[in-house]
């Protein structure tokens, strides 16, 4: 009985009502919060004693770096899904995220460096966690590019998920090494950017930017999903009807 | 994954491990009938060796500082380009398809493969290493510190690059997309091994980048050749 | 305002910042509306193309 509601995910149908029905309310909350996040993090959060206004770059920095690897995380735990029980829903799950995550992982990166430069004085730093972060976006290209190279969608499907699997075991090895080269290598960051107690007028937006983005990602990827889910199904009964709205 | 064990016929007269030394030995005698597999990745590594000297300065001193460095992308590299010859050749002819329907463990099989890979192309990389090292600075007392580093990160790189030889084995042209692949999950290896190197090159202890290379070796000798056949088997459906 | 927009001399640095972030919000609707339309036609295409030989 528990099991059902996992068993009506798998199926084509019910999965592509459910997102068409679920995507307006992600997206309309996500909007909200973002507004709100915006508002508070430009206008009401006060300067920070010593960036002085360039730390609100943090407002969208952050977001955009916890994109890169929360999307990733859902990539890899869906292809995992798809490769254990054979699901197709689980692979367009997969396949739907990799673009939505490259992208932010690249704006992670640009504005990492844009925060960079006032704040270390240079665009690019070998910081550990833009390392981190350039390594991530390879991975994404990595994934990519395995997809748009296989033809047959459920091969590059299965491919790109053991791809998917493999790197999400990978990336804490990466993100570990990386830190302890730097260590060795040079003086710890100039500038801790993140001080473990942050005023509460700073916080809030940032929490609101977090759900917000998270929110968004979620109606992207519904949006998303629906394609995938309809570029994969054969059966034409349900397809119909589902066009014809 | 879950199909290696599906598919297995009840009676296989051969167990997995006698069925993996004979591919060992297979691929080992075929690759001694075609040499230039085994001269080419070695040629490639001094070539990308000399390069450095040329373009950057040929004073020993200063060549001295990026000689790990060097050393290791050279590495990285060669042993890349080999990589897609892994199991190209097998894949062609059929022979690849005839281990997956075997009923032996392709898992084994293919680990068997890419541990006949690395004799052929890790251990002559690592032997040519001091003297690559050599000519950019090393001194003698380093040898064996680098000869040990590179054994264990050409071995973590072959588990790690069969994984995407497998992934791109369908794929026309696939070389740059292997790099693509491997590279980035190559990172670790490149960063120990180098720092390695370095110590070895100071005479420092170099046991602490040697327990982690050797820790990413175990973690690829346990989980690559079952990431591998899962792979493969996609590639050959 | 035009203080703000200032940013304390940091207005280089943050409105990229913001205007990047945005950018690839709204990209990434574009894409995934883009992405829904063309799955749909060719599942339209598709369809039509199995009901022509009844």
């Amino acid at each position: 009985m528990a099991w059902t509601w996992f068993h009506r995910l798998a199926s084509p149908p019910h999965v592509y009502r459910l997102a068409e029905r679920l995507t307006p309310w992600f997206a309309w909350s996500s909007a909200l919060l973002i507004l709100a996040g915006l508002y508070g993090g430009l206008v009401l959060a006060p300067p920070d004693y010593q960036q002085g206004e360039g730390f609100r770059i943090i407002y969208v920095h952050a977001p955009s770096a916890w994109m890169s690897l929360m999307v990733y995380t859902v990539m890899a735990v869906a292809a995992a899904v798809g490769l254990i029980w054979r699901m197709k829903v689980a692979h367009a799950v997969a396949a739907s995220c990799a673009p939505v995550g490259a992208s932010f992982t690249l704006a992670a990166l640009v504005t990492g460096s844009l925060w960079g430069r006032p704040m270390w004085g240079t665009y690019w730093e070998w910081d550990p966690r833009l390392t981190s972060e350039l390594i991530l976006l390879f991975l994404y290209l990595g994934y990519m590019g395995l997809r748009s190279a296989t033809e047959d969608v459920q091969r590059a499907d299965r491919a790109s998920a053991v791809l998917a699997v493999v790197g999400v075991v990978n990336v804490p090895i990466i993100h570990y090494s990386v830190l302890w080269w730097n260590s060795l290598h040079q003086a710890p960051s100039v500038m801790k950017l993140d001080k473990p107690s942050m005023p509460l007028d700073m916080l809030v937006p940032l929490l609101l930017m977090l759900l917000g983005f998270t929110l968004y990602f979620v109606a992207i990827l519904l949006m998303r999903l629906r394609g995938e889910v309809l570029s994969r199904e054969r059966n034409a009964s349900w397809v119909k009807e589902a066009l014809s709205r | 994954m879950s199909t290696s064990t599906v598919m297995q016929p009840a009676a296989s007269s051969t167990s997995a491990l006698t069925a993996a030394r004979l591919v060992l030995e297979r691929d080992l005698r075929l690759a001694f009938r075609k040499r230039e597999q085994l001269v080419q990745p070695l040629a490639f590594f001094a070539i990308v060796t000399t390069l450095f000297p040329l373009s950057i300065t040929p004073e020993l001193s200063r060549l001295r500082e990026i000689a790990p460095g060097v050393l290791w992308v050279a590495a990285l590299l060669s042993s890349l380009l080999a990589l897609e010859f892994l199991f190209r050749d097998d894949a062609q002819d059929g022979t690849l398809e005839q281990y997956a329907l075997s009923g032996q463990s392709l898992t084994w099989l293919l680990f068997a493969k890419t541990a006949a890979h690395w004799l052929l192309t890790g251990l002559p990389l690592s032997l040519a290493a001091p003297f690559a090292a050599g000519a950019l600075g090393a001194p003698a007392s380093a040898w064996t510190g680098i000869v040990a580093s590179v054994v264990l990160g050409t071995l973590a790189l072959s588990l790690l690059g069969a994984i995407g030889a497998g992934l791109t084995l369908g794929v026309k042209r696939g070389g740059v997309l292997l790099s693509l692949l491997v590279l980035p999950l190559a990172m670790p290896i490149l960063i120990f091994g180098s720092q390695a190197t370095e110590l070895a090159m100071k005479g420092a202890s170099i046991a602490a980048p040697m327990y982690l290379l050797a820790a990413l070796t175990v973690l690829g000798v346990t989980l690559a050749p079952i990431a591998a056949a899962a792979a493969v088997r996609i590639s050959l459906e | 305002m035009m203080e703000f927009l200032e940013m304390g001399g940091y207005a280089r640095y943050v409105w990229p910042s913001y205007a990047l972030t945005f950018a690839v919000v709204i990209l990434n609707v574009v894409w995934a509306r883009r992405a829904l339309a063309r799955s749909r036609e060719q599942a339209r295409r598709r369809l039509a193309m199995q009901e022509e030989p009844t």
